[in-house]
């Protein structure tokens, strides 16, 4: 109120000017909001783009070439643990393969999903093992470090009692070491927190089942 | 009455001096008559000061709050733009890629459409069956698959088995009988270590080299030809009607019967 009178008293242009203020403040406001929307809009569509760009990894990632290629790789397993499991009598290789097959198949699931997630295909165009530094040469006929051959497959598939133990076995522990390797690999490669969680289960699961390996391969290999 | 607006800019600065100075005035005017009475004497800027006073106050509308509103609905708007272009986006990516990517490799045949329902028919069922493409590119098929962990199988494999495998996923490269050596080799190249993927010859083949997926096929004249690994790249997994099937556990039988046991 004394504010009023005060103003009044002092300059003549006060007056007017706050007669005109609240249309202007409105138009003004208007305008001020349309701004804001837009380069809301912009901000939010850009930090969008920008914060999906920064947490998905892309087609020639070094995380893209590892699930792809563990996936491949845990199919091996899967694959050499169903021949196991069907042909061993041995109750500790039987449950042996079933845990790793279940385990690998189960891990190809998360793999595929996060590629799957990422808008990525689940294979890629690049060789085996691509993704890793220093991996010329670790590639031998298309298979990735530890992988069995052709060969050896048809060997542990045509395999009974003891010898299909045996060859379960080795084989096995030739994967795991591969497997641990590229997961090792990747851990330093990436701190993508699903895929460096998954690496981790991987080298500590599948070191302490090359303890177990070790432990059958003496116990069988010392009957025989 | 807007001109409150002003007031409490200059409350601020005013009642510091108010406080010290105002003592013998009475409280009426106190609270709204010192601020324009003391600050042109505190500043000492005499009378040729005032009308800068009342522009500053026109001027000065009450910025703090419009920028904290406008911080706000900056946020907010920048939440709402985030969720609208996030439904966009992935309504855009849901229109399978891969299928637009198969759509656009030239002289390939997509079946899934096709009126003939007996390709992509999908039965399990025991003994030789037929198929009225060849190389078959889906259909009723055997209850075991062929293993397409990367096989490259030399001689030919029951159709009934690999068709089980293109249902789980797997592109199957099949090439005419006698193709020369280095040839099938430039092919093996492909499939070697290749997960959801195997290689056979197969007998009356009408082109050197011929692709399929489960309801896809692309025949080429050349091992050499570009649409082929076009063809893995847009097919293999993606072409699975079972995600989640394996190439392993199958069965590695070559021949024309299939393995029923």
């Amino acid at each position: 109120m004394t504010v009023t009178t005060e103003s009044g008293a002092a300059p003549a242009g006060a007056v007017p000017l706050g007669g005109e203020a609240p249309r202007r403040n409105f138009t003004f406001g208007v305008a001020w909001l349309a701004g804001l929307l837009i380069v809301g809009l912009l901000l939010g569509a850009g930090g969008a783009l920008w914060a999906t760009r920064a947490t998905k990894p892309g087609d020639a990632s070094v995380e893209a070439g590892f699930l792809r290629d563990m996936s491949t790789h845990h199919a091996q397993a899967v694959e050499m643990s169903m021949i196991a499991h069907a042909g061993s009598t041995d109750p500790n290789i039987i449950s042996l393969a079933a845990d790793i097959a279940l385990t690998q198949h189960g891990q190809i699931g998360y793999m595929q999903a996060w590629l799957r997630d990422w808008r990525l295909d689940p294979t890629g165009s690049e060789p085996p093992m691509a993704w890793m530094p220093g991996s010329e040469g670790s590639v031998q006929n298309g298979l990735m470090p530890g992988m069995a051959t052709p060969e050896q497959m048809t060997a542990l598939r045509a395999a009974t009692g003891k010898q299909l133990d045996i060859q379960f076995l080795t084989l096995m522990r030739q994967h795991h070491l591969g497997g641990i390797h590229m997961a090792q690999e990747i851990l330093t490669l990436s701190d993508n927190k699903d895929v460096t969680w998954l690496a981790e289960t991987m080298v500590t699961g599948q070191q302490g089942e090359l303890n177990l390996i070790d432990d059958l391969l003496k116990k069988i290999q010392g009957t025989a | 009455m807007s001109m409150s607006t002003p007031g409490p800019e200059r409350v601020p600065s005013t009642v510091k001096v108010g406080k010290t100075s105002g003592q013998g005035k009475p409280p009426a005017s106190k609270s709204a008559g010192r601020p324009g009475g003391n600050r042109p004497a505190g500043k000492g800027g005499g009378k040729g000061r005032k009308p800068i006073t009342p522009v500053k106050v026109s001027g000065g509308r009450n910025w703090g709050p419009i920028a904290v509103a406008g911080v706000v609905v900056l946020i907010a708007v920048g939440i709402i733009g985030y969720g609208v272009w996030a439904a966009a986006r992935s309504s855009n990516e849901s229109s399978t890629p891969w299928a637009e990517r198969a759509a656009a490799i030239s002289g390939i045949v997509n079946y899934r459409e096709n009126a003939d329902k007996t390709i992509t028919s999908r039965n399990h069922k025991t003994g030789s069956l037929t198929y009225s493409t060849n190389p078959p590119v889906g259909g009723d098929h055997n209850p075991r698959w062929e293993n397409c962990t990367g096989n490259v199988y030399t001689e030919p494999i029951p159709k009934e088995h690999a068709v089980h495998s293109l249902e789980h996923g797997a592109v199957w490269i099949t090439y005419k009988q006698g193709l020369p050596a280095d040839q099938v080799e430039k092919l093996a190249d492909k499939v070697n270590g290749q997960d959801y993927m195997l290689m056979s010859p197969i007998v009356n083949l009408d082109k050197n080299v011929s692709l399929q997926a489960w309801g896809y096929q692309l025949k080429v004249d050349t091992v050499d030809d570009s649409r082929i690994d076009d063809f893995i790249k847009a097919l293999r997994m993606n072409a699975s009607v079972e995600p989640g099937a394996t190439c392993s556990s199958g069965v590695t039988v070559t021949g024309d019967t299939p393995q029923d046991s």
